[in-house]
């Protein structure tokens, strides 16, 4: 089947349409001629409006509703887990420790400066 | 000072009393002359001190700007929400106007406000308007929910607000503006005095917003109406922060051993909400985090409390309240054309609405801190002050700018650029009414490039 394309105008012949090639059992048959009915039933919805010229809304897509809705509600389906706590933790609580350590010491360094005298505080206009 | 009140205090019954035709084009003209008046302020009589002065109210070069701003932004709230409440009934449109209106007086009474107790009772009453325009006219279910978090994180906030403040006027005397600089309360580290430092700026610090206790913002900012939006961003913001600026003047010496938590949320809240904003896949949900990260800008540099500090947050207020509404009204024009805030929905835009892509790019420029707008003006000064307290400053501010200009270009190349969505056939064309509202709002960003000193406060 690897490199066969159809004839533009021919049909495929019988032996090498994909049921019969792969073998598949008429309950397999049957279940993918179902789904492709439910399939064309979709498209045929999506035409109908797309080609609708008095349609003046959007066209609503659910699967698009559902994932807006998800991006917008990520609290209600937190769960704790050890990869979020960690992440929660490295980007939530260890940087204010770590900037506090970071601000304290470079705060209290400069005090110590000044008190020592060895700072060199120079007039600046704008500060 | 009455000049401005009475007209706007008069602003309450005009909708009532006007005829249905001209319901909307009176209330537009009339506050905007009210809007035009108060441009009088600016010529400040006395430099550093209190003009137009009577007993309770008085404006100062750091409340004016911020006046001016709420007395410009009522005309530009009632264009913009012109379109989507005509379906309503009349009744109801008349209601709309009234309670924008209220919010307006009581946002004038508390910006020139003199005693602080006077500034407290309207900042809270500033939330009722705010309250009953969220929940009744947005759009979704979930206003209710952003109503609750907005009413409740602000109330919880300022609680102790009002009574570190009657603590103030019993031990002081007074607690009106024109003294409270010069008194003299030297705090100590004592846990007592430390909460009473906490009690004033909690407060305020949640109106920023500050970074951990940020929630309300998008939740209001995203179920809110256009003009609620427009207010919430522009205005009510800068409340916490000109509350913060007129009570850390009281709050020395304690305040430089106090400010490190909050400077620290500030800044670091500055880089995760910008990089938030770089994951949004909803429009004004990314604007209202983009609030955020100018405000933590702005609140670490009230807490530095050094005059470019101060300088540079004033500016950055004003700026940002201009440019983040200016990106709230084009959010607008996105939603009432496909009622839908998903970005994916509405790209390429450009190519049909190409006057509106010159004013997204204006403001996305406005967003981003592009020189010589105010927005860099601000940003700069309160860089430099920061860098000035604490060299590692730089590094979190720098990361924030960066990210800032990577979030306000992907706004802009996802609503503009990029393949236009096929099955959208039905989109107006940009009505003049929306440009005006964006010149209006975009013409004066670019007229304080000429003299930041209006805007500067009260080191111009």
């Amino acid at each position: 089947m690897a490199d066969y394309r159809e004839a533009p105008l021919a049909t495929r012949p019988k032996t090498l349409d994909p049921n019969e090639y792969f073998n598949l059992s008429p309950e397999q048959r049957r279940a993918e001629e179902e789904r492709a009915a439910l399939r064309a039933n979709l498209k045929r919805q999506y035409q109908q409006q797309l080609n609708n010229p008095h349609r003046k809304e959007l066209i609503e897509d659910p699967a698009l509703t559902r994932w807006v809705y998800a991006r917008a509600n990520p609290y209600t389906n937190f769960r704790p887990t050890k990869k979020t706590s960690l992440i929660g933790a490295l980007f939530g609580v260890v940087p204010l420790f770590v900037l506090y350590y970071t601000f304290k010491t470079d705060r209290d360094r400069k005090e110590e400066q000044i008190k020592a005298g060895t700072l060199e505080r120079k007039f600046s206009l704008s500060y | 000072m009455l000049k401005i009140l009475i007209p706007t205090l008069m602003l309450l019954p005009l909708p009532w009393l006007t005829p249905k035709k001209w319901l909307w084009p009176t209330s537009l003209m009339h506050s905007m002359i009210i809007a035009l008046i108060s441009l009088y302020w600016l010529k400040n009589s006395s430099e550093e001190g209190w003009t137009t002065l009577n007993p309770m109210m008085g404006t100062d070069p750091l409340s004016t700007p911020l006046l001016i701003l709420t007395c410009w932004l009522l005309p530009l709230m009632i264009l913009a929400s012109q379109n989507h409440m005509a379906p309503e009934p009349l009744s109801r449109q008349r209601t709309y106007i009234s309670l924008l209106s209220s919010l307006q007086v009581f946002l004038i009474l508390a910006f020139s406000a003199t005693e602080i107790l006077m500034f407290y009772i309207m900042f809270e009453a500033t939330l009722i308007p705010t309250l009953i325009i969220i929940t009744r006219w947005g759009n979704q279910k979930e206003r209710l929910n952003a109503g609750t978090y907005f009413l409740f994180y602000t109330l919880a906030g300022s609680l102790p607000l009002l009574v570190a403040l009657l603590l103030l006027q019993n031990s002081t005397g007074t607690l009106s503006m024109l003294i409270t600089p010069y008194n003299d309360l030297t705090l100590t580290t004592s846990w007592s005095h430390k909460l009473w430092w906490a009690g004033c700026m909690i407060a305020f610090l949640v109106k920023m917003p500050l970074y951990g206790v940020h929630l309300w913002l998008p939740k209001a900012h995203v179920e809110a109406p256009i003009a609620g939006s427009m207010i919430l961003a522009a205005v009510l913001l800068k409340l916490g922060g000109y509350g913060m600026m007129r009570i850390m003047v009281t709050l020395d010496p304690l305040s430089k051993e106090m400010l490190f938590p909050f400077i620290i949320l500030a800044l670091w809240g500055v880089i995760m909400t910008g990089s938030i904003c770089l994951r949004q896949t909803d429009l004004k949900s990314l604007i209202a985090y983009s609030s955020v990260s100018h405000m933590g800008l702005v609140a670490g540099g009230i807490l530095i409390q050094t005059p470019w500090g101060f300088t540079g947050a004033l500016i950055l207020m004003i700026a940002h309240g201009l440019a983040s509404s200016a990106l709230f009204c084009l959010a607008n024009t996105n939603y009432e054309r496909t009622h839908s805030r998903t970005m994916l929905l509405a790209r390429g835009l450009q190519m049909i609405m190409p006057l509106m892509a010159s004013w997204w790019f204006t403001a996305s420029l406005a967003n981003l801190a592009l020189p010589p707008l105010p927005n860099l003006m601000g940003e700069i000064m309160i860089i430099s002050s920061l860098f000035n307290w604490s060299w590692f400053t730089i590094i979190l501010t720098g990361a924030g700018t960066l990210i800032t200009a990577g979030y306000s270009l992907y706004l802009f190349l996802m609503t503009q650029r990029g393949p236009l969505p096929q099955h959208i056939t039905a989109l107006s064309p940009s009505h003049t009414r929306e440009h005006l509202l964006m010149a209006l709002h975009l013409l004066p960003l670019i007229m304080i490039i000429a003299k930041p000193a209006l805007v500067s406060g009260w080191f111009a």
